[in-house]
């Protein structure tokens, strides 16, 4: 029948590969749970929803914010950035602690009315998704100044990047918003966050 | 031709530990570790710190055991292809002669480049399921046709060890349907875990085994098929089991290991349903279905060599 030894050695090899991967995936879970540290915290600001509601540096606190700069009338990489947000806006329905906050900046000509047609075009039924504007210097002076974006040749030149802020309004990490890759590890970040949340809570 | 032989094997001992390595790098979720191919970040050697990202590529993306995970698993398929192409060189020096050892190895050699594409391909679409199935599938078929040109040599080498076997004819289809339907199996298998992976997407924070439970009648007839393939091999044990057809003890001893790792591999299923899907079990049940693809293309092989004089 079969030999001892050739049970032994069967048993031995399983046993070093179970024991090396199973090391592998423990350091590769804790790299992927690691928050990324805090950046700055986001200015002061004053804004107004498509809804007409206030919103404020306030409004980012106890909530998991994905925030990012479009214009409505966009035609490179917007749509693929709300294209995007959106998917996430979707998968995340369950979880109301995430919000997601797009800001124009083009004021002039995305106006309370424009952003509310746009965002019934990508769907939005609920209050976690909020469409913002204020007076073009605001925007200009939050893209510089809080976001370190170039602010020049606003509306145009305008940032791709998705923002992830914590719950204290802290900036934590920026990914590419038109991106595939960037964005499944926004959402790596983002599950972390909110198991930390509802952890928390 | 005896180098042959033994280069052979190397290739399928390290094609067997670049699988499971590959199978750890998924489980991991290391298989965007690094964003760039052949390079990682654009660099050979992968970055130790954000300050050594080139600026075309996004930080966010940059992970350190992530990255260096996928970069071994990289430099390891190297290695293995290397290997794989001095056992090709040596097969044309001296099995010029044997078709089956030759034009194994040489189908083998091919699909490993192939392999490494579909691999760059896997990294440019971002982990897209369907090109995963077919990056599995391609390396259950190059372990496949390693192991049938190694036998053959093997044969070519000591002389046909299977010359008193007098299998029953119909032995053929009992070999040729289990394989396929170990494919077919295996295809369900990686439909039901890019099906896993949709899900976690669209519904993150739930439990993976919740989301198993919602998939649809895939599982099932992974399961129905799992237990029927036991059957089936255990029909051929019986039938090798026949005194009178004097089945050699390679024979003997393949269709025994076989019926282990089914019934492993069973036990490993059926805990990811009840028990919970950890990414160890996950691994083996990958890896063990490698296995059983080599040991049923060993045990076809046995067959036909069988039927030489
Ligand atoms: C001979 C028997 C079997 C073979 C060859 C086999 C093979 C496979 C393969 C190749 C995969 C895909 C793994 C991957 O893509 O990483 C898979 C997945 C799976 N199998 Fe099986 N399987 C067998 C029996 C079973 C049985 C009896 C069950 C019990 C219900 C089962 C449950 C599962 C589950 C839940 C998954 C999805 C989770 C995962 O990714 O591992 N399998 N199987």
């Amino acid at each position: 029948m079969i030999k001892k030894s050739y049970i032994i050695s069967v048993v031995t090899i399983i046993s070093f590969l179970g024991i090396s991967a199973t090391w592998v995936i423990s350091k590769a879970n804790d790299s992927i749970k690691e928050l990324p540290a805090i950046i700055k915290k986001v200015p002061n600001f004053s804004m107004t929803s498509h809804n007409g509601t206030p919103f404020n540096q306030d409004s980012l606190k106890n909530k998991i914010s994905i925030l990012d700069f479009i214009f409505t009338s966009c035609p490179g990489p917007c749509p693929i950035m709300s294209s995007n947000m959106r998917t996430l806006y979707k998968q995340y329905k369950l979880h109301p602690n995430l919000q997601f906050i797009s800001i124009s900046v083009d004021p002039e000509y995305d106006t309370q009315d424009v952003l509310k047609l746009y965002a019934d075009a990508n769907g939005v039924n609920d209050d976690r998704w909020k469409f913002l504007r204020t007076d073009m210097e605001s925007v200009k002076k939050l893209n510089r100044e809080g976001f370190m974006f170039m602010s020049e040749s606003l509306p145009a030149g305008h940032s791709v990047k998705f923002v992830l802020i914590d719950e204290e309004g802290n900036i934590r990490q920026y990914y590419n918003g038109t991106d595939k890759g960037s964005i499944s590890i926004l959402r790596n970040h983002i599950n972390s966050f909110l198991k930390n949340f509802s952890k928390n809570a | 031709m005896q180098r042959y032989f033994q280069f052979s094997i190397l290739s399928m001992v390290f094609t067997y530990l670049l699988i499971f390595i590959g199978g750890l790098v998924r489980v991991s979720g290391a298989g965007m570790g690094c964003p760039d191919w052949p390079r990682c970040f654009g660099r050979w050697i992968p970055p130790t710190s954000l300050s050594q990202l080139p600026d075309y590529i996004d930080p966010e993306k940059f992970n350190l055991v992530l990255a260096w995970v996928e970069y071994l698993n990289r430099l390891f398929g190297a290695l293995v292809g290397f290997i794989i192409l001095i056992t090709f060189v040596l097969g044309y020096l001296h099995f010029k002669k044997s078709k089956n050892v030759l034009l194994s190895i040489t189908a083998a050699f091919f699909l490993t480049l192939l392999e490494g594409w579909v691999g760059a391909k896997l990294v440019d679409t971002v982990l897209d399921p369907i090109t995963i199935t077919i990056h599995l599938l391609l390396a259950l078929i190059i372990i496949g046709l390693i192991i049938y040109s190694s036998i053959h040599s093997y044969y070519l080498i000591v002389g046909n060890f299977e010359k008193f076997s007098n299998y029953h004819p119909h032995l053929k289809n009992v070999i040729v349907g289990i394989l396929v339907c170990l494919f077919i199996e295996i295809i369900i298998g990686t439909e039901i875990r890019g099906g896993l992976d949709m899900s976690r997407k669209d519904n993150p924070l739930i439990e993976s085994i919740i989301l198993l439970k919602m998939l649809g009648p895939f599982k099932y007839i992974h399961t129905i098929l799992g237990f029927s393939l036991l059957g089936l091999t255990l029909y051929l044990r019986k039938i090798v089991y026949n005194i009178k057809f004097k089945s050699s003890p390679f024979m003997i001893n393949s269709i025994n290991f076989i019926i282990i790792l089914m019934v492993t591999q069973i036990l490993l299923g059926e805990s990811l349903v009840f028990f919970d899907v950890k990414p160890l079990m996950q691994l083996f049940h990958m890896w063990f279905s490698s296995l059983l693809i080599g040991l049923a293309v060993s045990v076809f092989t046995f067959w036909k060599i069988s039927l030489e004089p």
